[in-house]
């Protein structure tokens, strides 16, 4: 068999042989199997290579060294297979379960256990390899003498023992990589993540070096022998000592392990082990570190944890290994970890090597992006706690700018706010906050505005649907506090702000009228100018249009700011008819700073409004003035009369005002005689014009004297006319008291209620029984209900909540919209279909009669979609038709 | 006819400053047109807020000079449950002259001949200012269930009404076909 060989690779030579000269091949060949045999089994014995070596010789001399070569590597990788490999992974068939288990999870497997374990079937596997290797080297030899006999020529040598050698590497690394078991990548990885887990809390101890030095001192006693013996004394020099001998015993560890994995082959598969191990450990740091707190900016003190604790690592593992591979390709895999590792635990990186910066990338650009993960999944509770939490987006904009990943951001906080913010369940006041820090927050990550579009665009859809958006934001314009119940946030504060900020820009920009600013000022946006993102929708108009303005965007929502201005009108009216005083300082100001953002025209009528106030202040005294000159006769006929002084009049002029809801009222006669008189005196005054009164509106401060107490009211008007009726008479029925005052009988009922309330009048059942009495109560102690009365001062009535001096925005929207109805069901009776743009446009068109058609597409639509649901009419394929 | 012209002439009389400033228009036809648009807008309004029932008209989207009108037959009549089409367009000189109205359907009636055309006096010489969109399309709609038997642009039907059992299978079997 052997013969054929032979004959297959040196056909040339078989002819010449002679039969004696083939009887020696024989003989020496099975000789050279043999002592092949017994060379590569026998245990550390080379007793055989003399012998191993005269039949390699005799085997070349009949240039068959080709066979020699070919025979000894087939039966060195048997070998190795049967001994080397097999005994290697059987080390670790006790935890062939891990491979089952998750990477992350906890190995239920004593530490020191399979470290050492690892370090055995490395030595063991090491040894058997350094064996081989020396076995190689007797055939290298054994080649080499042969050579040296017949020729002078040596240069073949060296080639032919490197040949061999990475042959053998070769043939230990495909053996291994064979029949590797599942589990051993991650008893690796443990492995590493172990040994990275303990360096790191080394060296967190020293990268935190404030004054935690004694237990310091205490957790490192697993390795902690040489301290111990320093004492407490010496403290510093023994703790750096100390730390730096740990540090560099650890590394030296790793790095030996490292060194072994790579001879044996599995150079790859040990730098996917230590990097994943690192890697998982900075994602557990950053997840330690950035955790739930938003105050602070933790991006720096990752970089400097990376560079402190992974890179130092790296570092010292890359010295150690770039040393070792440099001078000892070709001796023992075992090289002995005291050797001299020059700077392996240098702390200061001086001279970082390529691999080191490569990795320094790797590792930031992954603590960025895990990082931004993570902010970007709180993204909406950093938001929530907004002015507090900029360290947070600060760091989430860095991270941005680094990875790119805008997109990522726009979608995970897109489908948050969806689950979060934008349901039924959440005050409108609340969107609006939440909006507004948005915009806020993301203007600081995105100038642009590019992601604040994509990112509002469903908290505003979302806003136009709802009904109170408008009364909140203007409210929020106007004042925060005196918002609805949950004034909690105060948001009306930020966008007040906003308006004043956006007041000292203006006037900033007046300042600088340097004539040549202009050119200057082109100069600085064109060198600040940047691109837009790519995400940048290019429909959405140039950046410069895109200028993220707060209030830009919020009047964004409603989509016309004439709705906002007369949704504002409509609750100063509200407003200023409330005030007692004149006081109007702050509106004034609201006012000045509107009219800055949507110019003086479209608030005009609120300017009229306000100067209503001031002319009715001058007026009011002016009236009052000509009534104490000439002391009036007529005015003191009855005790009961009411001076003057106690009446002040808003004089308003109602053609600028919102409709003013109006309910007739007789008021007591004395006050009836003191309006009147007052109106006189107007008319003296101003003498074309006169004064209408709305005597159902203002306010009253009343003082109740009873028998055993007094009380003090500020009530609406209709409530002291009910109060005084009781002073002629204690008891009223029902409907008498209604005739008197000249209101409907239900209306009174639901207004008594307040002063019933007050423990101050009784309800019992009357005669009839679809008549109440009302009677008054005059002594506290009669009745029992004496709870009731403790609240003397109190404003308007709680069931008040719905009367409102001025018609609401919605009522007379909805007016205006039975026009458009009548408008909308009589254009599709006789076109059949339309679509919305053509009811819009149609309504543009012919609708100019008293209210003009002016709502927004918007508007119109959801109005649409009202009359879809009242079944009157049908929407099929964007198309409205008469419902049949 | 002369709904053209009807037709030219409104395009100028809508936006009526620049078209004054163009041409030399006599001042009163100005004024004029001003007023009608003016008429016809209330019109509109007083229509849509009259909500009578089985009447209705609205202009065409661009030209409020031409309308598009409905009529439903009238209860107990044989055209219950039958909705017509009207087209109405005004005269420039309108309420003046009358409008001109034709049913866009095809109705089958005394008076309405195969193109649409109405015989109805006060759309012809008995025309009053005082009338309007909504008097027109009442007259129409009662029109239809009292028809002019004497002076028929359709004789077939009037020659059928006396039959109203086969005049009502005959206006439904021409407005199935129709829709």
């Amino acid at each position: 068999m052997e013969e054929r060989n032979s004959c297959f690779f040196n056909p040339a030579i078989l002819d010449s042989l002679a039969e004696d000269s083939l009887q020696e091949i024989i003989a020496s060949y099975n000789g050279f199997c043999n002592s092949t045999q017994s060379l590569l089994s026998g245990n550390g014995d080379l007793s055989v290579g003399p012998d191993f070596v005269s039949h390699v010789h005799t085997l070349c001399k009949h240039s068959l060294h080709s066979l020699v070569q070919d025979h000894f590597l087939l039966v060195l990788e048997e070998t190795f297979e049967r001994i080397g490999a097999s005994r290697f992974w059987r080390h670790f068939d006790p935890y062939s379960h891990v491979a089952n288990l998750n990477k992350n999870d906890d190995l239920d497997i004593d530490e020191d256990e399979i470290q050492s374990v690892l370090y055995n079937a490395l030595e063991e596997v090491t040894l058997e390899k350094q064996y081989q290797e020396k076995c190689l080297f007797v055939l290298v030899h054994g080649l080499q003498s042969y050579k040296d006999q017949m020729s002078e020529d040596k240069h073949g040598f060296e080639g032919e023992k490197s040949y061999l050698t990475s042959k053998y590497q070769w043939i230990v690394s495909s053996v291994l990589m064979a029949t590797v078991p599942r589990h051993f990548p991650v008893i690796l990885h443990w492995y590493f993540k172990r040994k990275l887990e303990e360096l790191s809390t080394i060296m967190d101890e020293e990268f935190c070096d404030d004054a935690s030095q004694d237990k310091d001192g205490m957790d490192l006693d697993e390795g902690g022998k040489i301290c111990s013996k320093g004492g407490e004394m010496d403290v510093d020099e023994c703790y750096n000592d100390h730390r730096f001998s740990e540090n560099s015993r650890l590394v030296k560890n790793v790095g030996k392990v490292v060194l072994d994995l790579r001879n044996l082959g599995f150079t790859s598969m040990a730098e996917d082990a230590y990097a994943s191990a690192i890697f998982l450990l900075l994602k557990a740091k950053v997840n330690d570190v950035a955790g739930d707190d938003f105050r602070s900016s933790v991006l720096q003190s990752i970089k400097s944890w990376i560079q402190a604790v992974p890179l130092q690592f790296l570092h010292a593992l890359l010295v150690y290994l770039g040393d070792v591979v440099s001078y000892e390709s070709t001796s023992s895999g075992l090289k002995s970890p005291l050797a001299p590792q020059p700077s392996s635990c240098c702390p200061g990186i001086n001279t970082p090597s390529e691999g080191l910066v490569r990795w320094k990338l790797r590792l930031e650009y992954f603590a960025y992006e895990t990082l931004q993960d993570l902010r970007i999944a709180k993204l909406f509770e950093i938001i929530v706690d907004y002015p507090e939490s900029s360290p947070a987006i600060e760091d989430l904009k860095l991270c941005l700018e680094y990875t790119g990943q805008h997109s990522k951001l726009v979608e995970s906080f897109i489908s948050a706010l969806r689950y979060r913010l934008l349901t039924a369940g959440a005050s409108t006041n609340d969107i609006l906050h939440q909006y507004v820090s948005t915009i806020k927050a993301l203007r600081t990550i995105d100038p642009a505005g590019v992601f604040l579009e994509a990112v509002g665009e469903p908290i505003r859809d979302y806003l136009r649907g709802r009904r109170d958006t408008i009364k909140c934001i203007v409210t929020m314009l106007t004042d925060g506090t005196g918002g609805n119940s949950s004034s909690s946030g105060n948001p009306g504060d930020s966008l007040l702000e906003e308006l004043n900020r956006d007041e000292e820009i203006q006037e900033n920009a007046g300042v600088d009228d340097d004539f040549n600013s202009d050119d200057r000022q082109a100069w600085i946006n064109a060198m600040r100018w940047q691109p837009d993102p790519v995400e940048a929708d290019p429909l959405k108009g140039s950046r410069n249009q895109r200028k993220v303005d707060i209030l830009g965007m919020i009047v964004g929502i409603i989509g016309s700011k004439d709705q906002l201005v007369h949704e504002y009108r409509t609750m100063l009216a509200e407003k200023l008819l409330n005030k007692s005083d004149y006081d109007i300082d702050s509106e004034i100001r609201t006012l000045e700073l509107l009219k800055i953002h949507f110019g003086e025209s479209s608030l005009q009528k609120c300017e009229i409004m306000l100067n209503d106030l001031i002319g009715s202040k001058r007026t009011n005294s002016n009236i009052k003035a000509t009534i104490n000159q000439p002391p009036q006769t007529s005015v003191k006929v009855e005790d009961s009369a009411i001076s003057m002084d106690v009446i002040s009049a808003t004089i308003i002029s109602s053609n600028f005002w919102p409709p003013i809801q109006d309910e007739p009222l007789s008021l007591p006669e004395p006050v009836d005689q003191l309006l009147s008189d007052y109106a006189k005196r107007f008319s003296e005054i101003k003498t074309p014009r006169k004064l209408q009164w709305k005597k159902s509106l203002g306010t009253i401060k009343l003082e109740l004297q009873f028998q055993d107490r007094e009380m003090q009211f500020t009530v609406a008007p209709v409530h002291a006319s009910i109060i005084m009726k009781f002073q002629d008479q204690p008891s009223w029925t029902a409907n008498d008291l209604a005739n008197a005052i000249g209101i409907p009988a239900d209306a009174l009922n639901r207004r008594i209620n307040f002063w019933i309330s007050k423990g101050i009048i009784t309800e019992s059942q009357g005669e009839d029984s679809s008549d109440h009495v009302y009677t008054i109560v005059e002594n506290m102690a009669d009745t029992s209900n004496n709870g009731a009365s403790t609240a003397t001062q109190e404003l308007l009535g709680g069931d008040e909540e719905e009367e409102r001096s001025v018609a609401s925005v919605e009522n007379q929207l909805r007016k205006e919209m039975t026009v458009y109805e009548k408008f909308i069901l009589g254009m599709l009776t006789n076109f059949g279909s339309m679509a919305l743009d053509r009811i819009h446009n149609t309504l543009k068109m012919f609708c100019i009669a008293d209210p003009p058609y002016d709502k927004s597409l918007q508007q119109l639509q959801s109005f649409l979609s009202g009359l879809v649901s009242e079944e009157k009419l049908e929407l099929r394929d964007g198309m409205y038709f008469l419902k049949k | 006819m002369a709904t053209n012209t009807i037709h030219g002439n409104n395009e100028s009389a809508q936006p009526n400053n620049i078209a004054s400033s163009k041409q030399p228009l006599p001042p009163a036809k100005t004024v004029d047109s001003q007023s009608v648009l003016r008429r016809l807008q209330s019109e509109l309004m007083a229509l849509m807020m009259s909500g009578d029932s089985g009447i209705s008209a609205f202009p065409e989207e661009d030209n409020i000079f031409f309308w598009k009108g409905t009529i439903t037959g009238s209860k107990d009549t044989v055209f219950e449950g039958t909705e017509y089409k009207l087209s109405l367009s005004f005269p420039n000189d309108y309420p003046f002259k009358p409008p001109k109205v034709k049913f866009e359907t095809n109705c089958f009636h005394p008076n309405v001949d195969v193109h649409g055309n109405i015989c109805l006096d006060i759309l012809q010489d008995k025309w009053s200012s005082a009338y309007d969109v909504r008097t027109i399309l009442i007259s129409i709609q009662s029109l239809l269930g009292e028809p002019n038997i004497s002076s028929p642009l359709n004789p077939q039907a009037a020659q059928l009404w006396d039959n109203q059992e086969e005049y009502r299978k005959m206006v439904e079997k021409l407005y199935k076909s129709a829709n």
